[in-house]
């Protein structure tokens, strides 16, 4: 009989579901020892630069690289005949329905249509000599007249920016929607209407995006480190592209300074450093710069929306529409534009006849990609600033008009005009809890005018329901999407009565580590502690989808479970038998399987775990091994919601505004780890705040 | 070598970082963030931007918070280094670390090491500002993740529980 190893836990539910432990990522971040891409000097190492046109639309006349060739430490240079030949555009993981693909090369050949869009790159021993040798490159551009918004990129005088496959700068155009929109809208009692521009913003990691690719010529296998939210759709752009096998590439991100929805897939430079690896049979690293990161890195949102909503004089929201254009920028990125605002644009309000009109437009500038939200901010901000508008044409509080029109909790499930289902939640409820808080009540009644230090003040509401995670394979299948929906782990019993956990997740700051580690000791009942983590490398975890639409929890979740019950269950029936007992008289707990009866009697974990690795005094029948993995696909999205509400004050004079209080009312489900759930919504605002 | 190279000569600099002298041949262009991260591997310094805006690189010389990518490895000659590696015992962190993680003060981890070491600089003044003025005093350094505010209550507690220490004679 094992020495009894008790958990140090006083409290038994730290660690588990619901517990606000501290993060188990938190002390080698702090220590400054996580291991982010750049962390890493592989020996021999060459360092990548990258040359980028300098105006937004140009014709590239020619490229003399032959200086740059000649100086000291540069080992290789690429231009886009080179890219051509050597490797194909990179695919797009979630492309816009009936969008045709543009051929996304990880250089431009002949046309470069963005400013600073790669048109050469080198190898050399030193980013600085690297740089030094496209300062020597001769490149003869002949500038482009170009489009710089949607509106100007369809004028019939525009410059076409892809006429090889487009007759014009409209990528595609969408409509989605039920019931009869026009019709409500024609007969409404009131309509209001307006046009929004959404401005383009940068997701902004401090951490920029990086590579570190390494070719065994050898093996004929690519090893890259690589600042990612989505080790496995890397390997598979970067396999695709690069005209390798899936198994010819092995991704690792370790720790990733960020994302926000920038970091889904390959960009160019990660094509060209594996270019320069496989042809110089050496490592090489490119770190993007940050100006660089301005120039060809993803952005996000930018699109003008033409929003109407018509209403009864009762206040009944009766239609919806909201044609809108996307700026996609140049090329369609690894990700695609946004496509969100389609899907969740009339929000919590019970609508039957609404619809979108979704246009694509391409422009001179740097693709846009996924960022927070994926279309839904622009989508809340149009639709709530109308429904003030409504609220204000029909003399109705802007409370009372919103809880009107909200899908009630005996409503769902609720099926939106899009297509969406709502499935739980209590919409009106947070709204009154958020008018409530920010002190609405007493802000109506006060007068217009200014308050005693001569500001004005007003408050500000705007409810919403956000799509979080994504649904089946199905929904995804039926837009084209080149990704799954489902989320893969491994668990694996070590010698030291712990577990492994293994899933290609990376590592960037919502703490997957921790949040996945207290359901594992949750469902199989063993410390928090006992739990190790090791996320983000291809190599080690069981093929997944990765970490975006913050569904890494949801579909993890679900994957983690059935992965630990069977876990459980094998280390409850080895324990059992040791302890000459059912497993149903057995229970885990803390370091040791004990009996329910007499926790005294007891087995260490690590002398279960080490029978089952040896196959030494099973019980009969069972399989060697103490491992199990699984999978877990949502069946549905899952529908966040909740309502905002801003206390702020102007200064008449000048224009100063202050946001000075802020309140959030939300419904997540089930919260894991309710103080990184604080953290996340406190960061989500502070970014909001920055649009 | 058939293209004259722009590339400079190497200079000697001796830096001491973290207690430690160090003697290294660099290029002159080579910034101070860059020797802390590639020629001596402490990789906690990280650079976010280049152009001091940022301050994730944010070191001490000589007891001033400076951001490391705005001075060049060999203006550091001569000077004293500290960087987040200082920080901490092989057991146990260092109790503004430990208050960065019992606030929830970090997410990704990248900025973290500039915001400790401009938050050591103000300890090591022997200040406490107010919140208000903490808020103005570490805008120098930019977080994407967390919003300030678990980051600001971090360094005040750090810096109050400091006072106490002190008061007390500690």
């Amino acid at each position: 009989m094992a020495e009894v190893v008790e958990t140090t836990r006083t409290d038994p539910r730290e660690g588990r579901i619901g517990s606000s432990i501290s993060r188990k990522e938190d002390d080698r971040l702090l220590r400054g020892e996580g291991r982010f891409a750049d962390d890493v000097d592989p020996g021999h190492c060459l360092h990548m630069a990258v040359g980028r046109c300098p105006f937004p639309h140009a014709r590239i006349l020619s490229i003399d690289v032959s200086e740059a060739v000649a100086l000291d430490g540069v080992e290789d240079a690429l231009v886009g005949a080179d890219v051509v030949r050597r490797s194909d555009p990179i695919s797009v993981l979630r492309p816009v329905a009936d969008a045709p693909d543009l051929d996304f090369y990880a250089m431009a050949t002949d046309v470069a249509v963005f400013e600073g869009h790669p048109v050469v790159s080198v190898a050399a021993s030193s980013r600085h000599v690297a740089e030094d040798a496209i300062g020597l490159i001769e490149i003869d551009y002949e500038p482009l007249p170009h489009v710089f918004d949607v509106e100007s990129a369809m004028d019939p005088r525009s410059p076409v920016l892809h006429p090889d496959v487009l007759k014009s700068n409209l990528l595609v155009r969408r409509l989605t929607g039920a019931g009869d929109p026009e019709a409500r809208l024609a007969e409404a009692d009131a309509v209001v209407e307006d046009r929004f521009s959404v401005n383009r913003v940068s997701a902004l990691p401090m951490e920029t995006r990086a590579i570190v690719a390494e070719w065994q010529p050898g093996a004929r296998e690519l090893t890259v480190r690589h600042s990612t939210q989505v080790p496995h759709l890397v390997r598979k752009q970067l396999a695709e592209s690069l005209r390798l096998e899936d198994g010819a590439v092995r991704v690792i991100a370790s720790d990733v300074g960020g994302g926000f929805g920038l970091k889904l897939g390959i960009y160019p430079e990660d094509v060209l450093a594996s270019l320069h690896a496989m042809r110089t049979r050496r490592p090489v690293k490119w770190i993007e710069d940050r100006i660089e990161f301005f120039r060809a890195s993803t952005q996000g949102r930018e699109s003008v929306h033409k929003v109407r909503i018509g209403a009864r004089a009762d206040g009944q929201i009766t239609g919806m529409f909201d044609a809108y254009a996307v700026d996609c920028g140049g090329y369609n990125s690894a990700m695609g534009s946004p496509q969100l605002t389609s899907h969740m644009f009339t929000g919590p309000y019970r609508v039957n006849d609404a619809g979108t009109e979704h246009s694509v437009i391409l422009t001179n500038k740097s693709p846009v990609g996924a960022y927070r939200g994926y279309g839904q901010p622009e989508s809340c901000f149009v639709r709530e600033l109308l429904i003030d508008r409504l609220a204000r044409r029909l003399d109705r509080d802007r409370v009372e008009l919103r809880a009107q029109n909200m899908v009630r909790p005996e409503d769902m499930p609720w099926q939106s005009t899009s297509g969406a289902t709502y499935d739980s939640g209590d919409y009106e409820a947070c709204l009154r809890m958020a008018a409530q808080a920010i002190g609405y009540d007493d802000h109506v009644k006060q007068s217009r005018g200014p308050r005693a230090d001569g500001r004005y003040v007003g408050v500000g509401l705007a409810s919403f329901v956000e799509r979080t995670g994504y649904g089946s394979s199905k929904f995804l299948a039926k837009r084209g999407s080149r990704f799954g929906a489902h989320e893969s782990v491994t668990l694996r019993a070590n010698r030291s009565g712990g577990v492994d956990v293994y899933n290609g997740v990376s590592t960037f700051g919502v703490g997957s580590e921790t949040s996945f580690a207290q359901i594992v000791a949750e469902v199989i009942g063993i410390d928090f502690d006992a739990v190790r983590v090791h996320l983000g490398d291809t190599g080690a975890s069981p093929l997944n989808t990765g970490g975006f639409a913050s569904r890494t929890l949801i579909a993890s979740a679900g994957a983690l479970r059935r992965a630990g019950e069977e876990l459980r269950d094998k280390i409850l029936r080895i324990g059992a038998f040791m302890l000459d007992a059912g497993p149903e008289d057995a229970m885990i707990s803390g370091g040791v399987v004990c009996l329910r009866q007499d926790p005294n009697a007891c087995v260490s974990l690590a002398e279960v775990h080490d029978r089952a690795i040896i196959n030494q005094g099973m019980p009969p029948g069972e399989e060697p091994g103490l491992e199990a993995s699984a999978q877990f696909e949502p069946e549905g999205a899952a529908y966040g919601y909740g309502t905002a509400a801003a206390l702020v004050s102007v200064d008449p004079e000048t224009g100063d505004f202050d946001v000075e209080r802020f309140v959030v009312v939300h419904d997540c489900g089930t919260p894991v780890n309710p103080v990184l759930i604080d953290g996340q919504v406190l960061g989500g605002l502070a970014q909001g705040y920055g649009q | 070598m058939t293209t004259s190279t722009p590339m400079p000569e190497r200079v000697e600099v001796t830096v001491t970082v973290n207690g430690r002298k160090h003697r290294r041949q660099v290029e002159p262009r080579m910034h101070l963030a860059d020797f802390l991260r590639h020629e001596l591997g402490l990789t906690g310094t990280h650079i976010g931007c280049e152009q001091g805006v940022c301050g994730n690189c944010t070191v001490l010389v000589n007891g001033q918070a400076v951001k490391s990518c705005l001075i060049f490895a060999p203006q550091a000659d001569g000077q004293r280094v500290t960087t987040v590696e200082s920080l901490g015992e092989e057991e146990e962190l260092h109790p503004l670390q430990q208050a960065f993680k019992d606030a929830h003060a970090l997410q990704c981890g990248y900025c973290t090491p500039g915001f400790l070491m401009a938050a050591v600089a103000i300890a090591g003044e022997g200040r406490n500002p107010s919140r208000e003025e903490l808020r103005e005093e570490l805008s120098g350094v930019i977080c994407r993740c967390t919003g300030y505010e678990n980051i600001v209550t971090a360094v005040r507690r750090y810096l109050d529980e400091r006072e106490e220490v002190e008061a007390l004679g500690g």
